[in-house]
């Protein structure tokens, strides 16, 4: 089984937003949540750059351990999925994610939150693959089609990358080489414990 | 608020709970580059571009700049995530079974060597003393109720996935810890009301004095033979009142922190937020433990105060001499029977 | 993108999920979303906005059986690059998106806004049904009552006023079809004022290019780029404007170690991926291209092979060249020479080189000049016609280039043919309508204010008032209007309010007009501002994923794009509302005599084969239908950086994609487009080609034909003149011509036979036998540095209106005052008021504007997509650091931003950020719905107002125009900003 991950090569990212808009347009993301975001670095100086970033699905999700209610769990792809059965919308993943990944609705007083909604590789839920229910709560579910997350599909200019984490860093090191420079794998170090080296 | 945040920031220094040394840092990230301006020329975007190690050099996040109004989401990598999730999954636990287990034990030892502290009977026995009116023990009351629910639902935040899950199963568990979830926030509510309540009602008798070293120093009578002499609250049930009354602010304050994330906090804020929280829960939870046992369990007649309001005059005479003397005084009769009951003051 | 985690498809998708919720007939697709975990959890209680919409509720109960997926595949609308966009159609409902892998020119990619396109479809803010103004009121009405309307509306100011009262606007967003068919309905109804958005993004490119070499277009294509060594990007910001075409740039960056040079005021975010960035003065292109040239020159890096075989009268660029010196250009642009010389080096030396422009350069009172500038940079160092070079223009909307080709535009018929006897007949002959009665149709001009009058025929051939400039056409005295009458109508068709500079003018205008259409799928600001009362009509116009036809992007390939679902609400598409309309005025059967109508609309086909057999002159004439078709249905087959096809497939073999424009002679002869203009190395017949031998044959004792240049294979190894049957029969060529062909071309030339030249040929011959004997159909000829009939014929500089630099006014003054296409251009009495009463003293800020990815254009449609409006929600002023600090203001607060004219003001956030300069301030221009600090959403009829509204930045911009096509400034102005 592949090993899932998400690399953005900065040295490409133009801060276009397809990858958010792509998400939305996948998964009907309401108004509010940001599965997937993109930050400017040092922004209108030189050496700016963009990242696009969403759930990591991290080697050992500090989101899944800080859970108190375990609604966390790891496919065999190491994508990190939750099931918003069991999700109380507590808040704890989101002190506990390193990228910024889980996103609440708002639904009752005072801030309340409601259940955690996140990325979830367009890979669906708990339920049975392209079930109603699991379009329901988590969007449409592509890796069971044998497609990957919209976001790196789309992405104009092919610098979000997706899918298994040695092929895509074994891509992202050909172009480094290719062109002389990279400024590196954004936030691999602190989900998987690893980096790209060139 | 700023007040309350400038509370926060002691009690973090004061506390030292967990090294996150950003929390309140500045957050504006210096640039590895500096552009001159109108024009800079010279400088090769591409081959000087921002990395990742640079900016973790020069703070311990990487923050841009987004176009969402949701401010958080300008963080890109904040990897102290990881460090919360080593006190939460590694620490708390112990920390809070340690503390929880410890108390209880301690409790179990004291009750083994002292066993139950008796009423001693004088002339005064069969008499009553108003000792708490109704307003004051509805407040207590439901404090302790609220507090209960609170400990129990916070308890599950930390343990539930441990003990009750297994049990259970992930459903049922679901289900109860989201019930648990919203009776801990809504129950939140009146148990801050309780303890501010207890706080105007009770803060004039609990100014420490001079008896209460003297009492403190002859064991609270726990020990040996004998009664020091006491007001309205003795040394020790002063300690639980400000326990209570510190605690209770400060789990109010962090827990409102929670209730509106992010409000005036940022992430690590929120991290910090989080483990005083339950650092401060913990304590409070073995401390009222003590509370409890000492005044159903540990001690007769005690739990008459909070239950029905009113003591027997011999234990009130024994336990709180010097309140029984002030009290006769004011009203100029023995024990009262009937009449009005304290005003709150 | 890269791997899939298991091969094959999945049995079930997630549409037939999707479509079991459709059949149902309980729900559609957005309501149970609704229900979804996203939106609520499942114990808590959560108040969701209705956001049902008529359509899709029908749909969700059509069919109870298993609907499939059907994929259609269209062109997405929001900028030239052209991406393939993948629609997956359930029931009827656009239910997903997924990539365009086939595609060669996104291949699967899409930006912010192309990524969101669903939801433009879907959009329930969208116009559902016509409507009118009665007293202020949004009225709902039936299409029969408006088209009754209207049309006696028309009828009854043409009478009183003349044809040329009635203004015409159409749009880039329109197809191919849409923009002919609309052309052509202006010239039945008797006018030139007929415009679009070009005029006030591209129109000097395509003046200022076509004008130097033959064709206004980009000469190569994104792909392209790839090949390139040095890539200069001066006044444009891809990154956001053409997120796509950032990946060949980037890609070629990458693969060829290429310098990537962004020449800018703004550092942008392309400037952040550049090798070097060059920050100008806005407004001192031509300085710095100058700048930049004077080092080519003084070092002798020109390419003096080229110049001699392939250009007109460099030496006159050189003394003009030799004028800004280092310094000099430091003085004025503030970029110092060193730079200069670095950029000027590897742009002569590391070639392929090529120059990619925008929005930067054109939108100047000197932006045909600032083109021509960038053109003879290219010419001096070589850079074009070849693979990897060129000037790659890259323009604003779908079709807008298309749209410009086939003439919405005052100055020309469709397909560039003039506004002159000649290109009147021809497409008189196309049309099969008597070019007599055509000339009825136009007013006859009287004398005034000493102009003299003009009779139809010469107001046939005088081209009409641009669009920049419609509300001075309504609000000027009518002596100062060269025309009959000011004007009284406007006729709106996918254009917004909020482009043209001047806007409480505009809205002055507005206000006069006697009726105004605005004929859209939003309603746009014309109908969110509170200047009329009656008289104003919404017409609700599909979007152009709901209609088939083609579109030209930015590189010349044509992409037919295919009805993705029926239109939404009563919306109809541009055909049927442009049909029915001549129906009332009469004039349908002309407009529509050659061309199918099928249940009351014209056929998008048809259109464009009678498109095919006008279109010489650009060769349109080669692209059917069918070749388009199965272009797209090939699109896999074609190299990603040649573009083509190869050689031996049966359905598109050798065929470059899209069939580039010029696509010569007829379908039947399989020309394969041109990828590369210009290209000496290739085979007429492979899409080679020549310079165009446009403006004659000699000038001042000079050739004008190349000398010892021509394109591979070619007969003829020298210059020649473009091909008439005259020249045919000199060469002996006109045997090779077929029966056929020349008892057309004689029909043709009735009395003067010689004359039927290449373009005017309806037979397809004359092509036919050039491609035959190799040769390039309009002649082989030098591209001019020199173009003599422009007002500067070697481009000088001249500051901006509103100069921030009133020193340097003296020295170089704009164009003095004149009268260009009817009306009155006062540019220099404007700058010298400016100067006199020292308003850069009171207004410090260069004020500049520009961009943002997520939206586009006028911004209705994209402000309107919750995807796109939630990632930018709040109009703003980009401000230096230094500005800011100043002044006290902090990221995020309200501004005011105040204008020199009309004591103009708009209230906007701060964006503090130093990506612009100290003394620069940026505004996007995508906004509309506040005006002056007043929030006008109440103003649009209901539940058609877009998601996020703001100031417009064209209400603080200023005074000046282009003196060749008319574009506005709105680059270069000056404000001042302070705390709100």
């Amino acid at each position: 089984m592949a090993r899932m991950k998400f690399l953005c090569d900065a040295d490409r990212c133009i801060e276009c937003n397809a990858c958010v808009t792509a998400c939305k347009n996948e998964h009907e993301v309401p108004w509010g949540i940001n599965r997937r975001r993109v930050v400017t670095l040092n922004d209108g100086k030189p050496g700016e750059r963009s990242v696009s970033m969403a759930c990591m699905h991290c080697t050992d999700a500090p989101c899944a351990a800080v859970c108190p209610v375990n609604c966390f769990y790891t496919t065999a792809d190491a994508v990190v999925l939750h099931s918003k059965d069991i999700c109380i919308g507590c808040g704890y993943c989101f002190y506990a994610c390193p990228f910024g990944a889980p996103q609440y609705p708002r639904v009752g007083n005072f801030g309340s939150r409601g259940k955690m909604d996140k990325c979830t590789y367009c890979s669906g839920g708990p339920e049975p693959d392209f079930s109603t229910a699991e379009y329901e709560k988590y969007g449409s579910n592509r890796l069971a089609e044998g497609k990957l997350p919209l976001c790196a599909e789309m992405c104009s200019t092919k610098a979000l990358l997706a899918g298994d984490g040695e092929m895509i860093a074994e891509i992202y090191k050909q172009r480094v080489i290719k062109r002389g420079y990279g400024s590196g794998a954004w936030g691999w170090k602190t989900a998987y414990r690893e980096t790209v080296a060139i | 608020m700023r007040r309350v945040t400038t509370l926060f920031s002691t009690l973090l220094v004061a506390a030292m709970l967990v090294a996150a040394p950003a929390a309140f840092a500045p957050v504006q990230a210096q640039n590895p580059i500096q552009a001159d301006g109108q024009n800079p020329m010279g400088a090769r975007p591409t081959a000087d571009s921002v990395n990742e190690e640079l900016l973790f050099k020069q703070e311990s996040k990487i923050r841009g700049r987004i176009s969402i109004p949701d401010g958080k989401a300008a963080n890109l990598i904040q990897p102290q995530g990881r460090e919360y999730q080593n006190f939460r999954e590694r620490w708390l636990p112990w920390i809070g079974a340690l503390a929880i287990l410890g108390m209880v034990a301690a409790l179990g030892a004291f009750f083994l060597f002292r066993g139950r502290i008796m009423m001693e009977h004088s002339q005064e026995s069969g008499k009553k003393i108003l000792r708490f009116n109704a307003f004051e023990r509805f407040t207590h009351w439901m404090t302790a109720v609220c507090f209960i629910i609170l400990s129990l639902s916070g308890l599950n935040y930390i343990f539930g996935k441990r003990l009750l899950m297994p049990l259970i199963g992930p459903d049922a568990f679901g289900a109860l810890s989201q019930w648990a979830k919203y009776s801990h926030v809504y129950l939140a509510w009146p148990f801050m009301l309780g303890v501010a309540f207890m706080f105007v009602v009770w803060v004039r008798d609990n100014i420490p004095s001079k008896v209460d070293w003297a009492w403190i120093k002859a064991g609270g009578g726990f020990i040996g033979k004998g009664h020091p002499h006491a007001g309205r609250f003795n040394a020790g049930q002063k300690g639980v009142f400000w326990m209570v009354a510190g605690f209770g602010a400060a789990m109010g304050a962090t827990g409102l922190m929670m209730l509106f994330p992010f409000a005036l906090l940022d992430i690590n804020g929120m991290q910090v937020m989080q483990v005083i929280h339950s650092l401060i829960g913990i304590v409070f939870i073995a401390g009222i433990l003590a509370h409890i046992y000492i005044g159903t369990l540990g001690m007769e007649g005690a739990y008459d105060a909070m239950g029905s309001g009113k003591v027997d005059l011999a234990w009130a005479r024994a336990h709180h001499d010097l309140w029984v003397e002030k009290e006769q005084a004011r009203t100029g009769s023995g024990p009262q029977l009937k009449g009005h009951p304290a005003p709150a003051e | 993108m890269l791997i899939k985690r298991k091969s094959g498809e999945a049995a079930r998708t997630k549409h037939q999920a999707v479509a079991a919720g459709l059949a149902s007939g309980v729900l559609d697709r957005r309501a149970f979303l609704r229900k979804s975990g996203l939106t609520a959890g499942a114990l808590a209680a959560a108040g969701t906005t209705q956001l049902g919409s008529v359509r899709k509720a029908k749909a969700a109960g059509s069919s109870a059986v298993g609907p499939d997926t059907v994929i259609k595949k269209n062109v997405c609308t929001h900028c030239s690059v052209g991406c393939t966009v993948t629609a997956e159609v359930v029931n009827g409902v656009w239910v997903g998106q997924e990539p365009s892998w086939a595609s060669p020119i996104n291949r699967g990619t899409h930006c912010a806004k192309g990524a969101a396109i669903r939801e433009l479809v879907s959009s329930d803010r969208r116009l559902k049904y016509p409507m009118k103004l009665e007293g202020g009121q949004w009225k709902r009405i039936s299409w029969d009552q408006a088209y009754e309307e209207i049309g006696d509306k028309l009828i009854q100011i043409r009478e009183k006023n003349g044809a040329d009262s009635v203004y015409w606007l159409g749009s880039a967003k329109f197809t191919n079809e849409a923009s002919y068919l609309m052309r052509k309905f202006a010239a039945l109804w008797g006018t030139n004022s007929i415009d679009h958005q070009a005029r006030i993004c591209h129109s000097t490119t395509v003046a200022g290019v076509a004008n130097t070499w033959g064709y206004g277009a980009q000469t190569n294509s994104y792909n392209d780029i790839r090949n390139a060594k040095t890539m200069i990007i001066l006044g444009g910001n891809p990154a956001e404007a053409h997120p796509v075409s950032l990946q060949h740039v980037l890609s070629g960056k990458e693969i060829n170690r290429a310098n990537m040079i962004v020449i800018d005021p703004r550092f942008t975010r392309t400037a952040a991926h550049a090798t070097e960035y060059v920050r100008i003065r806005s407004g001192t292109d031509i300085p710095v291209v100058w700048g930049i040239l004077w080092h080519i020159f003084q070092n002798g890096w020109e390419d003096k092979e080229f110049i001699a075989q392939r250009v007109y009268a460099m030496d006159d660029v050189r003394k003009e060249v030799a004028k800004w010196t280092p310094d000099e250009v430091e003085r004025v642009s503030g970029v110092p020479g060193e730079q200069l010389k670095r950029v000027a080096e590897k742009f002569a030396k590391e070639k392929p080189a090529t120059l990619i422009w925008c929005m930067g350069a054109t939108q100047h009172t000197v932006g045909t000049a600032n083109v021509r500038a960038l053109c003879i940079l290219c010419l001096a160092t070589g850079n074009v016609g070849k693979p990897g070079t060129g000037a790659n223009i890259f323009r604003g909307h779908t079709n807008v280039q298309g749209a410009t080709d086939l003439g919405l535009d005052v100055t020309s018929l469709p397909l560039y043919y003039g506004l002159v006897e000649g290109g009147w007949r021809h497409w008189a002959r196309v049309w099969e309508v008597e070019y007599e009665w055509l000339q009825s149709r136009f007013d006859e001009v009287p004398a005034a204010a000493g102009r003299k009058a003009r009779t139809r025929k010469e107001n046939m051939e005088a081209p009409g008032i641009t669009s920049t400039r419609w509300f001075d056409a309504v609000n000027l005295p009518p002596e100062q209007i060269d025309q009959k009458s000011p004007v009284k109508a406007f006729m709106v068709f996918g254009h917004g309010g909020n482009t043209v500079t001047r806007m409480p003018e505009a809205i002055e205008g507005m206000n006069k007009l006697e009726l105004l259409v605005v004929a859209d799928p939003h309603p746009t600001t014309f109908a969110a501002l509170d200047a009329r009362q009656d008289n104003t009509y919404l017409l609700p116009i599909c979007t152009s994923l709901e209609m088939d036809g083609s579109r030209t992007a930015s590189n010349r390939s044509i992409q037919w794009g295919e009805q993705v679902v029926k239109p939404a609400f009563e919306s109809k598409n541009d055909y049927e509302v442009l049909y029915k309309l001549a129906q009332k005025l009469g004039f349908a059967d002309k407009l529509c005599k050659n061309i199918k109508i099928v249940d009351g609309v014209p056929e998008a086909e048809d259109i464009l084969r009678e498109i095919n057999r006008g279109g010489w002159s650009t060769g349109y004439c080669g692209q059917s239908p069918e070749r388009l078709k199965a272009h797209m249905r090939n699109q896999h087959k074609f190299d990603l950086v040649t573009l083509r096809a190869p050689k031996d497939d049966p359905e598109v073999g050798g065929d470059y994609y899209g069939l580039p424009w010029p696509c010569w002679g007829k379908p039947e002869i399989r020309h394969p487009g041109s990828a590369i203009l210009y290209n000496t190395n290739l085979h007429v017949k492979e899409g080679g080609g020549t310079f165009r031998a446009r403006f004659g044959t000699e000038r001042n004792g000079q050739t004008l034909l190349a000398e010892d240049s021509f394109s591979r294979g070619s007969d003829l190894t020298d210059g020649y003149p473009e091909f008439t049957f005259g020249v045919f029969k000199k060469l002996g060529w006109d045997r090779d011509l077929t029966p056929e062909e020349l008892a057309t071309i004689l029909k043709i030339g009735g009395e003067k036979p010689d004359t039927v030249s290449w373009a005017t040929d309806l037979s397809g011959g004359i092509q036919r036998v050039c491609l035959e004997h190799g040769v390039s159909p309009f002649g082989n000829g030098k591209a001019r540095a020199n173009a003599w009939n422009l007002p500067d014929p070697v481009p000088v500089h001249r500051e901006p209106v509103y100069s921030p630099r009133p020193d340097l006014v003296a020295k170089y003054p704009t164009r003095p005052d004149e009268r260009q296409l009817r009306m009155p251009n006062i540019g220099f009495s404007v700058q010298k008021s400016v100067v006199d009463r020292g308003v850069a003293k009171e207004f410090p800020i260069i004020l500049t504007s520009g961009r943002l990815v997520e939206y586009e254009g006028g911004g209705e449609e994209t402000r309107s997509n919750p995807w796109l409006a939630e990632l930018q929600q709040d109009m703003f002023v980009e401000i230096n650091t230094g500005d800011a600090a100043e002044r006290g203001i902090k990221d995020g607060q309200f501004v005011w931003v105040t204008g020199p004219e009309n004591a103009s003001k708009a209230k906007v956030k701060a964006l503090v950020t130093d990506r612009v300069g100290k003394g620069v301030a940026f505004m996007p221009f995508h906004f509309s719905g506040w005006y002056q600090g007043k929030d006008m959403r109440d103003y649009y009829p209901k539940g058609t107002d877009p998601v996020v509204l703001g100031e417009s930045v064209n209400t603080v911009t200023t005074y000046g125009f282009d003196p060749v096509t008319g574009m506005q400034e709105t680059k270069c102005t000056l404000c001042q900003i302070k705390a709100a």
